[in-house]
């Protein structure tokens, strides 16, 4: 029993075929999907995703969307996401860095919530650099 | 006297002369080689005003044209073959695009008898409107970038006289430096555009956007981009990007809503023998969810996780429309480019031979008074 894992961001599809288990970071906490999950629909928060093929995880930094887990067919909408191995760490790295210290100069209400998204995705796409290697 | 002989040779169809003179006079290419002195003994001498270029600028002239017309029909060829990757993008987004309608379609169902109250559906008095101003990279695509910096001037004028505030968001080098030069025009950010938008730079002006909106630093924020009507026709428009309307549609700026389910597609063909584009408007059936579906939240949570991707996909479809008119513009701009280089070529090659020939009749004049002259 197979489950079909669609990631759709607005420009590409970034994932289309069968896995053998998700787990999903949404607002309200992780969950893991095996095969003949109940049907759910859920907001998805800024996180990472992993993917389970015959033992091997693969990661994939999600920035937010929504996930709909129908009868073994999984379609999530992202803001954008990005495999792991598609993500550069030294880019990453300086992206994290670029964006705290962009928090901490931030004033006013607007930069604070414009600083505190960028350092969540920033945050996201190293940990998703690090995660393959662990 | 062999001067005035070759006057009379050199000018056998005075009918042709204008065509001649004028277009000598009118060199756009060089202009002050045009004017100089002609070094050639043999002057035809027109008796009306116009400078004549001698055969050695002549020559000079057509093979600048001859490079400049290369150069317009690479750009129309290289053009023509993005706009087909912009449209590849634009299909590469549907599903996205018709998974999210669906969904949101079936979370309103569910929402009928709620009240909604969610940051970016709130409408508020209007005080200060953001204007996002999307415009192209490059030059060279005719009048592109003035029709969509022309109807952002107009729409500013507009905010100024109804008494609000407002500030842009430029999007695009060649919006850039207009707005660079005018300070007096209170611009937000810069932001350029890629060569192919991708979500990343979405992402971007979504933020600055939601950030704008959910601060209450504005009250309405407007998209102001180049629709896709045909390879010769484009057409500015302003939509309102927020306060979105919890169905998801976008509402243009004189009230007229376009349902979210309502796609607008289009297409690359050749239609005998010509490029042209179709547009097709797909509506995307929205089937009802399971009903033993179960939100891991309450639906008004789902909605504001749902609200940012309805805007993000309608930001990057506003970039790929745009940027599909700019490639179109160009195409058509530099197709015009080519014709008229090889019209220009095609004149100043025939003002040519005629100046060569008659240079040789000249020669041939010359020699036989000689001959002549000793026997």
């Amino acid at each position: 029993m197979t489950l079909n894992l669609c990631v759709l961001t607005p420009n590409r599809i970034i994932w289309d075929s069968e896995v053998k288990e998700i787990i999903l970071s949404t607002n309200s906490g992780q969950i893991g999907v095996l095969p003949n999950h109940a049907p759910i629909a859920t907001a998805v928060d800024i996180g990472l995703l992993r993917i389970r093929l015959n033992d091997q995880w693969l990661t994939v930094a999600l920035m937010g969307g929504f996930a709909r887990i129908g009868n073994n067919d999984i379609t999530i909408l992202g803001n954008d996401a990005e495999m792991s191995t598609d993500i550069d760490p030294q880019e990453a790295q300086q992206a994290l860095e670029i964006a705290e210290a962009n928090l901490s100069r931030a004033e006013g209400k607007r930069q604070a919530i414009e600083a505190n998204l960028a350092l969540r995705r920033a945050r996201t796409r190293v940990e998703a650099v690090n995660a393959i290697s662990s | 006297m062999s001067c005035s002989n070759l006057t009379m040779w050199a000018s056998p169809r005075p009918s042709l002369r204008p065509d001649f003179d004028s277009l000598c006079s009118r060199s756009l290419i060089a202009p002050s080689r045009l004017f100089s002195a002609s070094p050639s003994p043999s002057s035809h001498r027109v008796p009306s005003t116009a400078v004549h270029c001698g055969l050695r600028e002549l020559r000079g002239r057509i093979d600048s044209v001859k490079n400049t017309q290369k150069i317009t029909e690479a750009m129309k060829l290289v053009a023509a073959a993005k706009v087909r990757r912009a449209q590849e993008a634009v299909v590469s987004g549907r599903p996205f695009s018709e998974t999210l309608v669906e969904v949101l379609y079936n979370i309103n169902e569910q929402l009928q008898t709620e009240d909604v109250d969610i940051p970016l559906t709130k409408v508020r008095p209007v005080k200060k409107i953001a204007l996002v101003v999307v415009t192209g990279d490059r030059g060279l695509c005719g009048g592109f970038n003035n029709y969509i910096i022309k109807k952002a001037e107009s729409r500013i004028a507009d905010i100024k006289k109804l008494g609000l505030d407002y500030t842009v968001i430029s999007v695009g080098k060649k919006g850039n430096t207009y707005f660079q030069r005018r300070p007096y025009i209170p611009v937000d950010r810069f932001l350029v555009g890629g060569s192919l938008p991708t979500s990343k730079e979405a992402q971007a002006i979504a933020d600055d956007v939601f950030s704008l909106f959910v601060s209450e630093e504005v009250d309405k924020v407007e998209l102001l981009y180049t629709k896709f009507v045909s390879l010769v026709k484009s057409d500015p428009v302003i939509h309102t990007l927020l306060p979105l309307s919890p169905r998801g549609e976008i509402c243009d700026i004189n009230g007229v809503c376009v349902d979210a389910a309502d796609d607008e597609l289009f297409r690359l063909t050749t239609k005998e023998g010509k490029l042209t584009v179709e547009r097709e408007t797909v509506r995307t059936p929205t089937p009802a969810f399971s009903p033993i579906l179960q939100f891991e939240q309450d639906p008004v949570q789902i909605l504001d996780a749902l609200l940012p991707l309805y805007l993000n996909s309608q930001i990057l479809r506003a970039l790929q429309e745009s940027l599909a008119s700019e490639l179109a513009a160009r195409m058509s701009a530099m197709s015009n480019a080519t014709d008229n280089a090889i019209e220009l070529k095609r004149s100043l090659s025939i003002a040519y031979n005629r100046q060569r020939q008659a240079k040789i009749t000249g020669e041939l004049l010359e020699i036989v008074a000689g001959a002549d002259a000793l026997t």
